[in-house]
């Protein structure tokens, strides 16, 4: 049990480590700046969009990761074309993320109470400017910490791609692993480094929680 | 209509296998369940009031799990108690590695529901004569727990979703018989439409039921 297994495999599980923060960096980006959108439509469109986002949050969140990668992995191939697996995976990352947060925002934003809404409509103010000056400040107060829990997850459910074959962090484990059978040293200096990763996030949600208990 | 000629017909070859993969899923998260919400139960506790060292030491298991991914929690035992001289079934392994999870996020829910309650509630139970015990016990927890009643059921519906990893380490549950059928029936899309439908369903039931239960407890008593 000495840790030099991890020290020698080292550079190679950072080289995965660095995909893991690829990888991380675009399911955050995209999967939230989607997820923004469809919130924010979902409080400002007729009753038929509304049901049909509504749809759309429902069906995603009540499935899991795993599956929702698996279908995306064949369902490209199956309508035609001709995509990487970490493209088709990723795809289905920022889609599954993107519900989450679509649904967070729009929780926010219906939170804000309706008489502010009708006191700015009654001072002449425009939609746009109640959303940005009225809505949006008090609902990203409340947004904050649930979104960054919700991207913490994401971060950590990167490592799922790793099951259907794409080359990252967990996978660059595996496969270490089966070289050289040191299963403990390789998986919890992996995990430390995800927890590297990660931890920073969650003390950020944990500050942003005790902000927003104060102002209530 | 050939399309869902064909689904039907896909469907009710795969009929037998999604039965039993839906049985070893509903069997992992009805062992994984208890053994997190009683983890919690435990860790809760000895994080709270427990002497600084047992603080520490429980912190840090709840920092690392939640600050880890389950799939590698999973792996480590899976692949790292075979080292020690253990040999416990797939099933079993991917059934500790999430409840070991769950239970770090639960302890986590059960401490933000205790600390919710206003430290005037303590103060009045204590002047009162109540021991910390009784106080505990009579008023702090009966209002914790009705707080914490949602958040506890979302937590476990999170818990149903991640039954789904144990097909990593090969336990035949509904993921894993879309894995297998794949190879079999030479259809992919079909088959994961029947694999998705049935989590929906699963996860949908039981949010309802948590909510029913959620709302009915709060009538009675909230």
């Amino acid at each position: 049990m000495t840790p030099n297994v991890l020290i020698n495999n080292l550079p190679y599980l950072l080289k995965g480590a660095l995909v893991t923060l690829e990888l991380s960096v675009v399911v955050l980006i995209a999967g939230n700046l989607l997820g923004l959108v469809i919130g924010i439509v979902a409080t400002s469109v007729g009753r038929i969009g509304q049901s049909l986002i509504t749809a759309y949050i429902f069906v995603l969140r009540g499935i899991p990761i795993l599956v929702i990668m698996l279908l995306g992995y064949y369902a490209f191939p199956a309508l035609g074309y001709r995509v990487p697996a970490y493209v088709a995976v990723g795809v289905a990352q920022i889609i599954y993320v993107s519900a989450f947060v679509a649904e967070i925002v729009r929780s926010a934003i219906l939170s804000v109470p309706s008489g502010q809404i009708a006191a700015a409509r009654s001072l002449g103010m425009r939609r746009f400017s109640i959303l940005k000056e009225i809505v949006l400040p008090q609902a990203t107060r409340i947004a904050i910490p649930p979104l960054l829990n919700n991207s913490l997850t994401a971060i950590k459910q990167t490592s799922y791609v790793s099951v259907v074959g794409v080359w990252e962090l967990t996978y660059a484990a595996r496969e270490v692993v089966e070289r050289t059978l040191a299963s403990f040293q390789i998986f919890l200096g992996v995990m430390a480094i995800y927890f590297i990763i990660c931890y920073p996030l969650s003390l950020l949600a944990r500050r942003w929680e005790r902000r927003a208990a104060v102002v209530q | 209509m050939d399309f869902l000629v064909n689904l039907l017909a896909i469907w009710a070859r795969l009929y037998p296998s999604l039965v039993s993969g839906f049985a070893v899923t509903i069997s992992v998260a009805l062992a994984a369940i208890p053994l997190a919400l009683l983890g919690a139960l435990l860790l809760t506790p000895l994080r709270m009031w427990g002497g600084s060292i047992i603080h520490a030491v429980t912190g840090a298991y709840i920092e690392f799990m939640r600050n880890t991914p389950l799939l590698l929690q999973i792996y480590l035992i899976y692949f790292g108690l075979p080292l020690l001289g253990l040999y416990p079934s797939e099933f079993m392994c991917g059934v500790i590695g999430i409840a070991m999870q769950h239970a770090a996020f639960l302890a986590e829910i059960y401490r933000g529901g205790i600390e919710s309650i206003s430290q005037r509630q303590w103060d009045a139970a204590r002047a009162m004569g109540m021991t910390w015990a009784k106080a505990l016990r009579n008023v702090i927890l009966p209002q914790a727990g009705l707080r914490i009643l949602g958040p506890i059921g979302n937590q476990l519906i999170i818990l149903v979703k991640d039954t789904s990893l144990v097909s990593a380490i090969g336990v035949v549950d509904l993921t894993m018989v879309g894995k297998v059928s794949i190879e079999r029936l030479a259809v992919t899309l079909e088959i994961f439409l029947a694999i998705a439908l049935i989590y929906l369903a699963l996860t949908g039931v039981l949010g309802a039921v948590l909510r029913i239960i959620e709302r009915r407890v709060l009538e009675r008593i909230g």
